[in-house]
């Protein structure tokens, strides 16, 4: 069975124009005029269990909106998605117990609060055993270097710490899925090492299948054996990750290819 | 039901953590107490009833409404409508709880130390105003009855005004609409026997009555005990109601959440 199946999946965002000036202003305000923006423009594909998927794109691709449809928080404007065979909207606390989210750029942790805490408030509301969460905290607590934090706020972390938080917070409950968008945005080389050989090790000895998003292509590289590739809302690239090196001429680095791939978008 | 436990203990840690907020808030609510007593006193001078309330009746209502009113409040709305604008719900949706019951049993964690504190502040002084007489068990039973349905029925309002920062993404507009709104229409200044025929009417059909008036009388003894057990059921109506409204309105706001994407 396929762990994530889209078809023909739509996101289209409606947003308010402003115009310029002060009577630009007045006029919107006393009659607003929309534009339609369309973030996910039709997209397929299936992601069986155990892949490691990298999602690449330009800002504003639909990379995070695409995530966000898959992760049930948001209604597709069209389409369908099925995470393991169910629908991720309609059954939205469902589709949380079999999945883990980390967003780069926010925190689950609660802001004041020990971060111990909410590791125990996630042990309760996913009804993780005991047995289960002191094995799962103390591959973590390794791995991650959580001890040095565990009883501070969140608000008195750095982003490494917190990330590395995160990271665990979305792991606790073993969720089949793991979505990341964005995780080591604005991390030093160090953590954003140690962060990569920890969802290799997740995604190689649980079989846990990643989908991930990030603009360090070395990294990207080394972790997905599969290349989803977006702009403006639609597929560029769907394959193996040595495919793309393929179409291109030999000794180009990802991060060159891609340099390659927006600038063409962009010309034609 | 666990889960729901796990959210008190943490409202409660959260809470703590904000001593110096709940301080300054309650010192605040204080103040207006204070001055609320203060008026009432000069007005009783120059009148012996006024709308059939005494001063002795008065002392007590005055207290009784701040106990009624300061709690389960904590800037409920303008925590969950900045969450809402800066898009950091959909970390809450991303937990297989129901949403509401996350922020409700949380808020009671939050809130189990203001009353607290307040339970005791307010009955030092309401006992060192009014002394013991008066009360009686039958009543205090039932006010305490009334009082957490009360609570309830401010979550729900509360809840469903949250929500509308989906639409105006304004949070301190709507928390202030709602704040507005609560204290003038609940009896937490004047109580509602003593509004214009018009108000009155009014009132009748809205449920911030329930929220102070209804367990303030019931306590002081302006309402029989047989009229107290029908506002009591009046108050579950009222519970059950905006707990259906607030359903149907996550429903449509819940989908128009791709505003607040990051």
């Amino acid at each position: 069975m396929a762990q994530i199946e889209i078809k023909n999946l739509k996101k289209v965002y409606k947003t308010a124009e402003k115009e310029e000036g002060f009577m630009g202003n007045l006029k919107s305000f006393i009659h607003p005029t929309y534009t339609i923006k369309k973030a996910v423009n039709g997209i397929s594909f299936s992601i069986k269990e155990g892949e490691s998927v990298a999602f690449l794109g330009a800002n504003g691709a639909g990379k995070s909106t695409t995530i966000k449809m898959l992760t049930g928080i948001m209604k597709p404007s069209g389409g369908t998605v099925y995470i393991r065979g169910t629908d991720p909207f309609q059954n939205r606390m469902e589709n949380a117990r079999q999945i883990g989210v980390v967003f780069g750029q926010k925190t689950q942790l609660w802001w004041d609060i020990p971060v111990i805490e909410t590791f125990r408030l996630l042990k309760s509301i996913y009804e993780i055993p005991d047995e289960t969460y002191e094995k799962n905290m103390g591959q973590f607590k390794e791995i991650l270097e959580l001890d040095e934090f565990l009883h501070q706020p969140a608000r008195k972390l750095s982003l490494g710490q917190r990330v590395r938080a995160d990271m665990a917070a979305a792991l606790l409950h073993e969720p089949p899925i793991l979505f990341l968008d964005e995780p080591t945005i604005g991390l030093d080389v160090a953590v954003k090492q140690s962060i990569y050989q920890f969802l290799k090790h997740i995604n190689q000895e649980k079989h846990t299948t990643i989908i991930l998003t990030s603009h360090d292509l070395n990294d990207l590289e080394s972790l997905c054996k599969r290349l989803i590739i977006l702009e403006k809302g639609e597929i560029l690239f769907d394959d193996s990750m040595e495919k793309i090196f393929d179409q291109y001429p030999k000794g180009m680095t990802l991060e060159e290819i891609v340099i390659q791939l927006f600038n063409r978008r962009k010309c034609g | 039901m666990k889960k729901y436990g796990a959210y008190i203990r943490c409202g409660f840690l959260e809470g703590c953590a904000y001593r110096n907020n709940l301080i300054t808030g309650m010192l605040a609510n204080f103040i207006q107490t204070a001055v609320l007593y203060y008026v009432w006193k000069s007005i009783f001078i120059y009148q012996n009833t006024v709308a059939g309330y005494t001063w002795e009746m008065m002392r007590r209502y005055v207290f009784v409404a701040y106990l009624c009113n300061s709690t389960f409040t904590f800037g409920f709305e303008m925590q969950t409508a900045k969450r809402i604008i800066k898009g950091d719900i959909i970390l809450d949706l991303l937990k297989p709880v129901s949403y509401r019951e996350m922020q409700f049993f949380r808020m009671l964690g939050n809130a189990v130390t203001e009353f607290g504190i307040t339970f005791v502040f307010i009955g030092i002084l309401y006992l060192g105003a009014n002394g013991l007489h008066d009360l009686s068990i039958n009543r205090i039973i039932l006010f305490l009855i009334s009082f957490m349905l009360g609570q309830v029925i401010k979550f729900g309002i509360q809840y469903i005004f949250s929500m509308l920062c989906f639409y105006t993404d304004n949070a301190y507009g709507v928390s202030k609409a709602r704040e507005v709104l609560t204290n003038f229409f609940s009896g937490a200044i004047i109580p509602l026997a003593m509004f214009p025929e018009i108000f009155q009417k009014a009132v009748k059909y809205l449920p911030f009555q329930g929220i102070v008036y209804i367990p303030c009388s019931i306590f002081i003894g302006t309402f029989s005990l047989s009229e107290s057990m029908q506002k009591i059921i009046l108050q579950i109506i009222w519970t059950l109601l905006l707990g259906i409204v607030g359903n149907l309105i996550w429903k449509k706001a819940s989908s128009v959440i791709s505003l607040y994407g990051g």
